[in-house]
């Protein structure tokens, strides 16, 4: 009796989970690996031009990866310290001088409807002055790179170290939205640890620790 | 003969039964508890069950949820997120002041550490201090200003009262502002402002804990109301009666600091202690002498007149204390006028004045005037009193007759919750939290202590200098005011800085000034007070004698809210969420009262409640915590995890203990906690305490133990004769595993110096705070089942009547070869390059295999997910720490949090970390500077040094576990455990 009974649970659970796993096949990850994540954020900010045709260090923006254990995603103001004067791309800028000097009209100025998310949020009026009308809002991202909440995780170490953003991050500079490229898995960061042991960074040695404390605590 | 050590007297009576029930696995056979039903078993169950759980949540999850990230829009340039900063503050749990460094993660502050700068806790604090954070993130708090016991808003209530005010003023009526000691220069000029409007006002001020028989009888002998500051770093000889000045008297984290200094086997200190119960000042006397509190005037009277004579007749302390004139300190704790004339006379002749009590620049931790207090309750009782406002006290449940509070014509109370006597005031303006506010203290003479806050007030509370001033027709923001009167009193005092504003600045930077304080106007001491004095009365020989104490965690209940500190153990009965009549071994032999026993004492009024067997207790004292059975407490009712078996942390009255303020007395216009004439009387009841010293003995295994019975004591101790002898070279044991493991970088390690500690358990509070250790419950820990990381167990050796105590701080012993490693089959702990052993709780599937074979008993383990569902609670959590979840074993991991921070910083300045970089929070905490924390491999760091002291030994070492906590023996002035009775 009570063997029949066993036997029916686990025919069932078997039957259920392949039938789950079976439809799932293809976007199937182990639970928690989050690589290819690339979601739509909400303004379609460029790291391709950026960071790749503007050449801007990451440093510049995430300023809090040489700093804290955060890389930390800027603030507005940071934004705005280009972006007060440059309000949109220099192609829609020179098509509108065009177009004003066919029409004889002074141009108008021009903003791009992503910039303008950003001036929305931090509730500014076209001539840039905080606006009474907007209350500032913070700008929702959708975070990609995430460890679970038991990895402490240190950009500062890596930063100091000479570890290369992109040796965890990929080429941010020519993506034009953001991907997870590593899988972010423990088995990954301690094969890096352990050649960066083995091979030094940039030439230099480095003594990159794979005690478990040195993450978990 | 060895010494023998025990934690209880069962363990004391009967070794052999308490040896077997040491080695038991559990307190109870877990089988017994299962019922069977059915035809499924468990392990048949489980099996089947789990492939199928398995197998569907493995399907079940591909993605995590979407979660957001929202930066700020403009970033305050001085915060980066994850990176902590640092505010000076200082510390509002008690009057004494402690200067903090309020440590402040992501905008909210997670833990409360000593300001080093500061002079009063030097870098320390106390366990009460380290639990008030909590106090901040407190659900009960008050979110805006109450009318009539309904909520209202600032412009309502203020109209309403200045309207009464009004009404008072043109009226003449009676004003009276009852508050604590206030020791801020601000806020006491704007109660006097406030008050001067009136005809009739008066500021009435008075300490639950009072010290007003000691400025009484200052006024008496040196003409000027002033508590003197104890020097207890300069005295040589110290003699303390019934002052617990190490553990809730007056300022215990500087007096512990100044008294630890002194208590190194070179330039040590004498201490004699003369009490009825046994405090954890009594626990690390050189003698300790049990006396009735009845006694105490004519022992002092008895003292002062062989220190009179000048050749101390044969007495000991006596003679001591006159071999150290002026560099001996006489205190009594005794809220007696008499006695503390003795006291003053006894300094006075010992040339003390201005060498250890200095009065010059007084204390002013402790103002309260007992008499002013009795004339107040007498105006409310015949309802003389128009306006009442409170302030920081809580006297309808600290006083006998506290209740009356609520006869005024109009009654303000600033209480951040509705405690006692706020549900009998019109009106509460709950104050600010302490971290929320601007102001400033000043508890000694000249030391001015900053308070800024560490956060924006989480509700629509206001500073009590702000409501003032909004009545005085000025309103104004804290900060402004506190400026203000900066400008105005304390810059004036100082002759460094020319210009204000960087006065200011600094001072806000260090969270305290240093100035000038005029000598505080008193006449020297004259000859002999009293010539003809009256002999002392016999003191009552019938019933017992009741002390009401302040215990270290709940002081005078202020902190009754709080549950780290509920089940913080007692120092010295280790009784959690409980108070108890505790009483002597042989009254209780005589009584026929076991620990537990419900008894019903009686001293004009009578309180039941569970007696606890407290060895080196007078035979005729009862002694009762006070600040227990607070309305606060009732919060704990479904504290801890609700499960078919638990019992609630709150007794059939629904709080925590019981309040034994209606015991207090009234004598000779003072308030009085020891009172004559009581009775005892078993009830028939019982209850079970949850009692930490009981479990978890740490022994030797009779498999393991060396055939030559080599057994070495836990607690070890030493005389300075013996420490002055040559060390004999300590035998190399035999290695059993390889020495494959060098440590080529950090070994890390800590000291603990037992001589130092002194119990007061600042470390386990400080630990909880850092490392978000869960509370259980009082249930949970009568089944063994506490968390915290580190412990300190107590340990009695001697007679019952004459016990001599040892603290031992217990936490994880990071072991070289240790004994949990080899026997986890996940390997969940596993050993560091650094030697720390790593408690990996992801891998960890709950087997406990590990707890049983740590011979130290310091592994804890989650019976349950201990409830977190309090998000405001929640707030104080270190983000630095992972939260554990149910089925994890945790224990202590040398705060590798702080470690790890320590490093990496000092990779990214390019430095070494240096010896005290890194401290623990337990080493933060401690008063007494007992735990050392450090790199055992460079030589010269002070753990390394400490490891090679002679007095330095590991607890089991002759098991091999070698462990990286260094002990230091304790060192005894006296012979074993001997006490005499003098």
């Amino acid at each position: 009796m009570r063997s029949r009974v066993v036997t029916i649970v686990l025919g069932v659970a078997v039957a259920f989970s392949v039938l789950l796993l079976g439809t799932r096949a293809a976007i199937f990850h182990l639970p928690g690996n989050q690589q290819g994540y690339e979601p739509a954020q909400p303004i379609a900010y460029s790291h391709r031009l950026h960071a790749g045709e503007l050449q801007i260090q990451c440093l510049y923006c995430h300023f809090g990866a040489a700093r804290s254990r955060y890389a930390g995603i800027p603030p507005a103001s940071v934004c705005m310290n280009c972006h007060r004067f440059v309000t949109s791309s220099l192609g829609a800028v020179r098509a509108e001088d065009e177009l004003a000097a066919k029409e004889k009209r002074p141009p108008r100025p021009v903003v791009s409807p992503e910039l303008q998310k950003l001036y929305n949020a931090l509730g500014l009026d076209a001539a840039m002055r905080p606006d009474p009308q907007r209350s500032p809002q913070p700008i929702a991202w959708t975070r990609i790179h995430r460890l679970p909440d038991f990895v402490y995780f240190d950009h500062r170490a890596h930063v100091g170290a000479g570890v290369a953003c992109q040796q965890c991050h990929g080429p941010v500079e020519s993506m034009e939205r953001v991907r997870q490229v590593a899988d972010l898995s423990m088995g990954w960061c301690v094969n890096c640890h352990r050649e960066a042991n083995r091979t030094g960074i940039a030439g230099r040695r480095v003594n990159a620790p794979v005690d478990c404390s040195v993450c978990h605590f | 003969m060895e010494k023998r050590y025990w934690r209880s007297l069962a363990e004391r009576e009967n070794p052999a039964e308490f040896a077997r029930a040491a080695e038991e696995e559990f307190p109870q056979n877990p089988l017994e508890q299962i019922e069977v039903s059915g035809g499924w078993d468990r392990r048949g169950f489980l099996k089947a069950a789990g492939f199928g759980f398995a197998a569907s949540a493995l399907a079940g999850c591909s993605r995590a949820p979407v979660e957001k990230a929202l930066p700020y829009l403009n970033q305050p340039e001085y915060r980066v997120a994850g990176r902590a900063t640092y505010y000076a503050s200082t510390c509002g749990a008690c009057p004494a002041g402690c200067g903090l460094l309020a440590k402040v993660i992501d905008g909210r502050p997670i833990k409360l550490e000593g300001n080093p700068e500061q002079a009063i806790s030097r870098g320390a604090t106390c366990a009460a201090g380290q639990a008030s954070l909590l106090g901040l993130y407190d659900g009960l708090r008050l979110k805006q200003p109450l009318a009539a016991g309904r909520a209202s808003t600032w412009a309502e209530v203020d109209a309403a009262i200045l309207a009464s005010l009004e009404k008072i003023r043109r009226s003449g009526g009676a004003v009276r502002y009852l508050s604590e000691t206030i020791t801020s220069p601000t806020k006491l000029a704007w109660v006097e402002r406030f008050l001067g409007q009136f005809r009739d006002a008066r500021h009435v001020v008075y300490d639950p804990l009072s010290a007003s028989a000691i400025l009484d009888a200052h006024e008496k002998t040196h003409g000027a109301r002033l508590l003197p500051h104890y020097l207890f770093a300069k005295a040589d000889v110290i003699a303390s009666f019934e002052a617990d000045f190490l553990g809730t008297w007056i300022s215990p984290v500087e007096f512990a600091r100044d008294y630890a200094s002194r208590r190194a086997p070179s330039g040590r200190s004498w201490h004699a202690q003369f009490e009825g119960r046994l405090s954890l000042t009594g626990t690390k006397a050189d003698r300790r002498v049990r006396v009735e509190p009845a006694e105490i005037p004519a022992r002092l009277r008895q003292l002062a007149e062989r220190i009179a004579a000048g050749d101390g007749r044969g007495d000991e302390v006596a003679e001591r204390l006159l071999a150290a004139r002026g560099r001996s300190l006489v205190v009594c704790g005794a809220n007696d006028l008499e006695a503390q004339l003795w006291t003053n006379e006894i300094n006075a002749r010992l040339g003390n004045y201005g060498a250890t009590l200095d009065l010059e620049r007084p204390s002013r931790q402790r103002q309260g005037n007992d008499r002013e207090l009795g004339k107040l309750l007498e105006e409310l009782k015949a309802g003389q009193v128009a306006a009442l406002f409170v302030d920081g006290v809580n006297p309808a449940a600290e006083l006998p007759a506290g209740a009356e509070v609520g006869r005024a014509g109009l009654v303000v109370s600033f209480a951040g919750s509705l405690d006692e006597s706020a549900e009998r005031a019109h009106f509460v303006c709950p104050d600010h939290h302490y971290l929320e506010t601007w102001a400033d203290a000043e508890p000694v003479a000249g030391l001015v202590s900053l308070t800024q806050p560490a956060i924006r007030p989480l509700g629509a509370t206001r500073a009590v200098i702000e409501s003032l001033a909004a009545w005085c027709g000025k309103p104004g923001k804290a900060y402004d005011l506190l400026k203000e009167s900066w400008q105005s009193r304390i810059f004036p005092r100082q002759k460094k800085e020319t210009s204000f504003q960087v006065f200011w600045d600094r001072s806000v930077e260090a969270g305290l000034a240093e100035v000038e304080a005029a000598p505080a106007a008193h006449r020297p001491a004259g000859e002999v007070f009293r010539k003809e004095q009256p002999e002392a009365a016999q003191p009552e020989t019938a019933g017992y004698a009741l002390v009401l104490y302040p215990s270290v965690a709940m002081l005078d209940g202020r902190h009754a809210y709080n549950p780290w500190l509920h089940e913080l153990p007692d120092p010295v009965t280790k009784v959690t969420w409980d108070n108890c009549a505790s009483i002597s071994p042989a009254t209780a032999a005589a009584l026929g009262v076991k620990d537990g026993d419900i008894v019903r004492v009686e001293a004009g009024t009578a309180i039941e409640l569970p007696a606890v067997v407290q060895p080196g207790q007078h035979d005729r004292v009862i002694a009762v915590a006070l600040g227990y059975g607070r309305k606060a407490s009732e919060r704990f009712a479904k504290l801890g995890p609700q499960w078919i078996d638990s019992r609630p942390s709150v007794n059939e009255q629904g709080r925590v203990g019981v309040s034994a303020a209606g015991l207090l007395g009234w004598e000779g216009g003072l308030l009085r906690y020891t009172r004559g004439a009581a009775k005892i009387t078993r009830t028939g009841r019982r209850t079970e305490l949850a009692i930490t010293q009981t479990y978890g003995t740490l022994s030797v295994p009779k498999q393991l133990a060396p055939a030559d019975g080599e057994v070495r004591p836990i607690v070890q101790e030493t005389t300075p004769e013996e420490l002055a002898k040559p060390a004999e070279p300590e035998e190399k044991h035999e290695e059993l595993w390889p020495e494959d493991h060098p440590y080529t970088g950090h070994r890390w390690g800590m000291a603990v110096d037992l001589n130092a500690c002194t119990g007061c358990s600042a470390c386990v509070t400080a630990c909880q705070a850092e490392n978000n250790i869960p509370v259980v419950g009082k249930d949970e820990v009568r089944r063994h089942r506490e968390m915290h990381w580190i412990r300190i167990d107590r340990y009695y050796s001697g007679p019952p009547e004459e016990v001599a105590v040892a603290h031992q701080p217990m936490m994880c012993q990071q072991c070289d070869h240790a004994p949990c490693e080899t026997v986890c089959p996940v390997l969940a702990t596993v050993h560091s390059s650094e030697g720390l052993n790593q408690q990996v709780y992801n891998r960890c599937v709950g087997t406990r295999y590990c707890e049983n074979n740590c011979p130290y008993k310091t592994r804890r383990f989650n019976w349950f997910n201990y409830p977190r569902e309090d998000r405001l609670a929640n707030l104080a959590l270190n983000p630095n720490v992972t939260v554990r979840s149910r089925g994890v074993m945790e224990k202590c991991t040398f705060c590798v949090q702080r470690i790890q921070e320590a490093k990496i910083e000092a990779k990214r300045v390019g430095e070494p970390v240096r010896d005290g970089e890194i401290r623990t929070a337990c080493e933060q905490a401690c008063p007494a500077g007992a735990i050392v924390f450090g790199d055992l491999n460079d030589a010269n760091s002070r753990v390394a040094r400490l490891a090679r002291d002679a007095r330095q030994y590991r607890v089991l070492e002759e098991i091999n576990t070698g462990p990286a906590v260094h002990y230091l023996k304790i060192v005894r002035n006296r012979e074993g455990g001997d006490q005499k009775n003098g």
